[in-house]
């Protein structure tokens, strides 16, 4: 549907997006994210040309967007901003079909189409359509925004931080209403946000931008899995704290479980455990990469034969482990589903950084809904 | 008396032909330097320097190439106009909330359908509200036309001067305060016409 090949855009003194290269299918909703100033904007206003792009091309269902007249290929895409802007000078309904009367839609078809669209996301046409934006909420507004971008049934929408200046409740619902409305539709959508959990909703796929270079394309899932690097992870993570409490694998887990080296005897071992009062401990090297583990028992049943740790290490089916860029959600939904009694923690280089156990995980849900409740 | 509802009427044309050359002049001009901002400042600082000549200089020195009579007396009309319709047009356009020429141009109108369809009706009460300011100076300058051989209701009250005669003085200087009251009233309701409902102050529900 949209392609970008090797588009670049210079200022006279920085560079906004460097050798873009992007393809997004039809249908999809693409979530373009990044810190201000990282070329999500400039990227979607070259979509419609609002900005024309220093070198590279763009291609509309391999249309080159260069070859088009920017004002009936502008026609043609839905495009929402985060002012809303609609005309206080129209009403709802005038607002609504702009577009359509710009192509020249007859009258009667407009005003079907303006009736079907408010009914659509539950406003009544004859309480709304002759009332003025000055009239409606922020979110009301907004939400005429959008159809606005529908009116003329375009193949592609393209919105600019349309949520971020609403309040977080109108901005929920609105980020739920367009998730029906793309999921009912299937426009092909290019979304720019800065609010990650934001993109992990609304998401088909996320992009990531940062110093105007594409960092990651990814589901939510991969992204959240996976992050392709320390900026990304951090980006995740960042806003992911932001939000409600419990957001991060990292807020539930034990910082500083027990561990032992594979070098060390087995009654040192045991002697450890019981000091730790602990039924398990976690094996690691000099670098704290996790080796494995070893459950009192299978210390007990080898004490005869072995002398090291290391010797009887692993002998209990493989461990689960989790990355510390995982949210507190994936922790919870292992240990429950796979009925595990620990989940180690590993950073990208496989470094224990703590553990999550059941007793870990109730008292931050416990702390998360009465406070902290001590240890 | 005849003659002075004559001369009323004359002054008050005279007044609407200079305020309405100046329309013709100086909104296409504003539009003009709100698209070549580069210009607007020039433009700007000599319809202010034309403001500040006084009126009977700028009478005379116009009279000098354009003769006695009306034509000289609407052209300075004309240019004291100018300094409030362009600047009110100018602040007016250029004021705008720069998300509605945004979403506009965003969704595919050309440069004549925004300022059709979105400039110029938000701008409208401030450029409504220059008009007004201009039709109420011109009927007060117009009364000097007389010295230069126009018409309107400078007449009695210079003719009144020089003979010392205060009723024919009123006679000349009442109409001529009346219609001024009037056009201000007139015009300040058309201003109040012209505007939008939806920007009206009143907003029942705004977050």
């Amino acid at each position: 549907m949209v392609k970008f090949k090797n588009v670049v855009k210079a200022y006279e003194n920085h560079v906004a997006v460097k050798n873009l290269n992007l393809e997004i299918p039809e249908g999809e909703l693409v979530v373009l994210i990044g810190p201000s100033g990282c070329g999500k904007t400039t990227t979607l206003k070259m979509v419609n040309r609002l900005i024309e792009p220093t070198s590279g091309s763009i291609f509309i269902r391999d249309r080159n967007v260069k070859d088009l007249n920017p004002v009936a290929l502008r026609r043609e895409i839905g495009y929402v901003i985060q002012q809303i802007g609609l005309f206080p000078n129209m009403t709802i309904e005038q607002n609504i079909d702009v577009v359509p009367r710009l192509l020249g839609w007859p009258a009667e078809k407009r005003k079907r189409r303006v009736y079907e669209l408010l009914e659509m996301v539950g406003m009544d046409p004859e309480i709304y359509a002759h009332r003025y934006p000055n009239e409606l909420s922020g979110g009301q507004q907004q939400r005429i925004g959008v159809l606005r971008a529908l009116a003329a049934e375009p193949p592609l929408i393209l919105m600019d931080e349309p949520f971020g200046a609403l309040d977080p409740i109108a901005r929920e619902s609105l980020q739920d209403e367009l998730k029906n409305l793309h999921s009912r539709l299937n426009i092909t959508t290019i979304f720019v946000t800065h609010d990650m959990d934001e993109a992990l909703k609304l998401a088909d796929r996320v992009v990531v931008m940062n110093q105007g270079e594409v960092v990651q394309v990814a589901t939510p899932e991969t992204l959240l899995r996976n992050p392709a690097n320390d900026f990304v992870a951090s980006f995740i993570g960042k806003n992911r704290l932001n939000g409600d409490s419990l957001q991060s694998v990292v807020e539930i887990m034990l910082p500083d479980p027990v561990t032992v080296h594979p070098q060390m005897g087995l009654a040192e071992g045991l002697a450890l455990m019981k000091r730790k009062k602990v039924d398990t401990v976690l094996v690691v090297d000099e670098q704290r990469r996790l080796l494995g583990s070893v459950a009192v028992e299978t210390l007990d049943r080898e004490h005869k034969r072995a002398r090291t740790i290391g010797e009887i290490m692993n002998q209990d089916p493989p461990l689960t482990t989790i990355r510390s860029q995982a949210s507190a959600k994936e922790a919870f939904d292992l240990i429950i589903g796979e009925k595990l009694k620990y989940l180690p923690v590993l950073d990208e280089n496989d470094v224990l950084v703590g553990l999550v156990t059941r007793n870990s995980m109730v008292s931050a849900l416990a702390s998360a809904v009465w406070g902290d409740v001590g240890e | 008396m005849g003659d002075i509802l004559a001369l009323t009427v004359e002054h008050l044309m005279l007044s609407a032909a200079g305020v309405g050359l100046a329309l013709v002049v100086g909104i296409p001009l504003a539009i003009l330097i709100t698209r070549y901002r580069t210009l607007a400042g020039f433009t700007m600082a000599v319809t202010d320097v034309l403001q500040t000549i006084p009126s009977m200089a700028l009478l005379a020195a116009l009279m000098i190439y354009l003769g006695l009579g009306n034509q000289t007396l609407v052209v300075t009309l004309m240019i004291y106009s100018l300094l409030p319709i362009v600047r009110n047009t100018y602040t007016g356009i250029t004021g705008i909330d720069k998300g509605l020429i945004e979403a506009g141009k965003g969704m595919g109108m050309t440069r004549w359908q925004l300022l059709r369809m979105v400039q110029i009706p938000v701008a409208l009460p401030v450029i409504m509200a220059g008009i007004r300011v201009a039709m109420v100076t011109a009927i007060g300058i117009a009364t000097l036309g007389v010295l230069i051989g126009g018409g309107g209701l400078g007449a009695p009250i210079w003719r009144g001067m020089q003979i010392v005669d205060s009723s024919m003085i009123l006679s000349g200087a009442i109409p001529a305060a009346l219609i001024a009251i009037l056009c201000e009233f007139g015009l300040a309701k058309l201003e109040k016409a012209v505007t939008p409902r939806g920007m009206k102050a009143s907003s029942p529900a705004k977050s």
